[in-house]
């Protein structure tokens, strides 16, 4: 189904890791991990009869629980209870699309599903074998309805390896993760017992540090064993705090396994043989469900001999706890994440000092990414070269992108590193809602820069985007269209940094606070010319002067806006007009007399009563009572009421 | 701010008697070392203003800069003894708040003993109270033997952590990038006129506490409203809002 399963055997090349001959050792773990697995409480199967609600946060929203009780009920009255099961599975990918229910074994795809319509296709898909062609899937373009997700464009261009069990597996059913050939990576590793030739493997794939910064994976492992200490810490930064991501949330929350698995492998290849080892994931508590999941798959992995003292019976012995985050968002520095975790304020310090030598309570401390740990099994399983053939020449393998914003199949994406924004945008994501037009594409949340239309053929990979600019970050999109005021943007990205900075140092702190106030001056039509020379003055000393990353990138939404809307910085600051009509003490709210039907539905909705008129008559706005909240626009279903902006919507319209 | 006296020391009138002037006569500044004393002492010195006070504000630059990683600031520094009586303070904080029930602190308390972080006992103490009450945080500070400003300190930084009660409905509106495009802005706004509340505050009543997330990571739904715990509500615009709080309100008073 996956194009990960369409090329089999391609990842041929040397098999990882098993460079000694599978003795009694190797059999003694492989019928140890035979063992772990408990048929009766496995549940998926690809043949079995059975229906897979996706669990997201998305679908959850959008009314994964009345599908739930409703199929629930359907079932027990048909009497099918017994033979159908439903498994509620982590994000399937295309959150715009939720609630999403997948029918096995045919793998029936229905997307937008109401509680109503669940009679309809348990009537024909469960207990028949038909399809309910009205509730299917539409083809973006032709509107033709496509039955499988493997004929959905959005899921054809994906090549899926992190997230290629994703909308497969019940998150919360180890047996389910076994039964799919899950920790047989760890069971390789264990009877090779070369901790030495797992890093030379992961750094043979090539993999970089999935959180943005790109270090390679196997060189930090390399220089965290070669440290000696009391412990060695391995730490999994699950603390997604970019707004716009939620990729590392939605691989843990599909799949707990992998993750804790590759933290295992990683213990192993960090610590064997080189005193105690731990592992922390650090999980922000604002994923409640994120972090239930991981405390049952620690714990199971725990009964079953996975994880703990003496891991399949090879002698290796690893525990992993969870720490919960604050809400902090450079809590996801690396240096600053020690600290919480020792109980600290969560402030950084100067790179002097690594991690890999001092890292948590003074000792060796190995810090990746969820998605980089999620990588780990699959590299062990398939190779060093199966990573290493996708990509480009310096960035290897996949990477995970959370696509938003103003796009119209925003959701999960897994794309091999090099595929242009292009692709991603327009043929993944089927490109900006209709009539709207394309403006730019943010990455990497408020630390990422913004990228306009001439560059949408940058490739995704760390160097490609370093040179358009920008940074990978964690993997956040954000699409933008002509709605969106890049000044306004660029504010709110600001404003952010400035509420998140730690405070321990000078540009950032206050740096941050006057580059808001400067950005608020150009949005409320109150800046001069002289202020952009001040602004991009300010974005180099915060950029320069600052102690960690988040300093260091709190001005690039700044800079890349300015660099590529230049002319709208200037629009606000010399016409005072704002071209996307966003900036509120710029704009004006006004009716079209012809287009108004006086339906009287705008006259229920403004909460400050500002509009007059009889019923079936044009309305008018007063513009000296109208707060600018834009739900009269909203309600309207004749597109009657138009937003101006311009000089003499200045001199009109009221200052708010 | 440090200042690694280059060549100034020659030529001025010599301070009789002044420390700086004894640390100067043993710098041989043609070779840059220090001639009888050992490496580095008395090189650095913070300038004053002329009332005497520091001009250096701790901005950490010096320690970024430094070539050769010589200098670490620490901005919260360890005293052996406090200049006020530690036992005192304490005793008048604990009496400030008698309506604290103090029989769910055990829990918390049991916690720390097990040998939980500062921060695990946050977590403890605000699943109890739904917020961290000053006398807690005292609590804490006594039971791990640490400065209640090291403990408030550490509260205050997360945002997580809340200092004051919340209401019985806690309103969070995704600011998130991909909300903020979509209309998140109007939405705040909305919520706060319906419920005539400031951003981050709670309403007089104790029912509403409308705050600002970032990011609730279901930004295919923007923009996203989460009330308590697990309901989230999806595509909110100003009309939404408003409506969404009619309806909250409505259930109070059916209640």
């Amino acid at each position: 189904m996956t194009p990960r399963a369409a090329r089999p055997e391609a990842t041929g090349g040397r098999i990882a890791p098993a460079a000694k001959p599978a003795g009694a050792r190797a059999r003694r773990i492989e019928g140890a991990l035979k063992k772990t697995f408990d048929p009766s409480a496995y549940i998926a199967g690809d043949d079995k009869a059975e229906i897979r609600i996706c669990a997201g946060t998305a679908c959850h929203a959008s009314g994964r629980v009345a599908l739930r009780e409703a199929l629930d009920k359907e079932l027990a009255a048909r009497g099918l209870g017994d033979q159908v099961a439903v498994v509620e599975t982590g994000c399937n990918g295309l959150c715009e699309e939720g609630p999403i229910v997948v029918v096995r074994p045919d793998g029936i795809f229905y997307p937008r599903l109401k509680a109503k319509d669940i009679a309809e296709i348990v009537e024909t898909s469960v207990v028949g074998d038909g399809v309910v062609e009205r509730l299917l899937y539409k083809h973006p373009q032709t509107g033709e309805a496509l039955a499988h997700e493997s004929d959905i464009p959005f899921y054809q261009l994906q090549e899926r390896i992190v997230l290629s069990l994703n909308g497969k597996i019940d998150p919360y059913s180890i047996d389910d993760y076994l039964a799919r050939g899950g920790y047989r990576a760890l069971a390789k590793v264990l009877a090779a017992d070369d901790p030495e030739a797992v890093i030379d493997e992961v750094e043979r794939s090539g993999l970089r540090g999935r959180g943005g910064a790109g270090y390679p994976t196997g060189k930090k492992w390399r220089s965290c064993r070669a440290n000696n200490g009391d412990v060695h810490y391995v730490i999994c930064n699950a603390d997604e705090g970019d707004p716009g991501a939620f990729l590392d949330r939605s691989i843990v929350e599909a799949n707990p396994f992998a993750v804790i698995e590759g933290m295992t492998i990683a213990g192993f290849a960090i610590g064997a043989g080189n005193g105690a080892v731990h592992g922390y994931i650090y999980v922000r508590r604002e994923y409640p469900a994120a972090v239930e999941r991981l405390t049952r798959a620690l714990k199971e992995a725990r009964r079953r001999g996975l994880l703990g003292v003496d891991i399949l019976g090879s002698g290796f012995g690893v525990d992993i706890d969870i720490v919960r985050s604050v809400g902090a968002f450079v809590g996801g520095e690396s240096t600053a994440l020690t600290a919480t975790i020792e109980g600290l304020r969560g402030s950084p310090r100067g790179r002097h000092i690594r991690s890999v030598a001092q890292g948590l309570r003074g000792q060796p401390t190995n810090v990746n990414n969820v998605e980089t740990y999620a990588n780990v099994p699959w590299i062990v399983e398939h190779g060093a070269l199966a990573l290493s053939t996708l990509g480009t020449t310096t960035s290897k393998g996949t990477k995970v992108l959370s696509l938003s914003g103003r796009v119209a199949h925003g959701g999960l994406v897994e794309v091999p590193m090099g595929t242009t924004l292009r692709q991603v945008v327009f043929d993944i994501g089927g490109g900006t809602p209709p009539g709207h037009e394309f403006k730019a594409v943010k990455l990497g949340g408020p630390s990422g820069g913004c990228l306009p239309p001439a560059l949408l053929d940058t490739g995704i990979d760390y160097e490609g985007l370093a040179a358009a600019g920008t940074a990978m970050c964690s993997g956040g999109m954000v699409v933008l269209d002509d709605t969106t005021c890049m000044v306004d943007l660029a504010k709110s990205a600001v404003g952010f940094m400035a509420a998140e900075s730690c405070g321990k140092c000078v540009p950032c702190r206050v740096g941050t606070q006057r580059l808001y106030e400067l950005l608020d001056k150009v949005t409320t039509g109150r800046a001069m010319e002289s202020d952009l020379d001040r602004i991009e003055r300010l974005c180099d000393d915060i950029a320069e002067g600052s102690l960690c990353g988040l300093g260091e990138s709190a001005p690039s939404s700044v800079v890349t806006t300015l660099r590529h809307f230049g002319d709208e910085y200037r629009a606000h600051v010399v016409e005072k007009r704002c071209p996307a009509r966003v900036c509120r003490p710029l704009i004006r709210y006004s009716i079209d007399k012809d287009a108004c039907t006086g339906c009287h539905v705008c006259f229920g909705a403004c909460p400050v009563q500002a509009i007059s008129g009889e019923r079936k008559e044009a309305h008018v706005i007063d513009h000296e009572l109208c707060i600018k909240c834009d739900s009269c626009r909203q309600v309207c279903k004749f597109d009657a009421v138009s937003v101006e902006t311009g000089i003499l919507a200045v001199a009109e319209g009221r200052q708010l | 701010m440090a200042r690694s006296d280059g060549g100034n020391g020659r030529g001025r009138t010599e301070p009789k008697s002044s420390a700086l002037y004894e640390v100067l006569r043993g710098i041989d500044f043609e070779k840059r070392e220090l001639l009888g004393k050992a490496k580095g002492v008395g090189l650095f010195d913070l300038v004053k203003d002329k009332d005497g006070r520091y001009r250096c504000h701790a901005c950490t630059l010096c320690e970024r800069r430094c070539p050769v990683d010589c200098i670490e600031i620490d901005f919260c520094p360890r005293f052996e003894e406090l200049p006020f009586d530690v036992e005192a303070e304490r005793s008048a904080a604990r009496a400030l708040q008698p309506e604290i029930d103090m029989a769910l602190f055990d829990g918390v308390i049991a916690r720390i003993r097990e040998g939980s972080g500062l921060i695990e006992a946050f977590h403890t103490t605000q699943e109890a109270y739904g917020y961290l009450p000053r006398r807690a945080l005292e609590e804490i500070a006594g039971e791990m033997k640490l400065p209640p400003s090291r403990v408030y300190g550490v509260a205050s930084f997360y945002s997580q952590f809340r200092l004051t009660p919340v209401g019985k409905h806690v309103i969070d509106v995704c600011v998130g990038t991909a909300c903020h495009v979509a209309g998140a802005p109007l939405a705040v706004e909305a919520f706060s006129q319906e419920l005539e509340l400031p951003v981050g505050e709670t309403s007089a009543d104790g029912l509403f506490t409308l705050q600002t997330v970032n990011c609730v990571g279901a930004c295919a739904l923007a923009p996203v409203v989460r009330v308590g715990a697990d309901e989230t509500y999806g595509r909110v615009g100003p009309n939404e809002a408003r409506k969404l709080v009619r309806k909250l309100r409505k259930l109070e008073v059916a209640s």
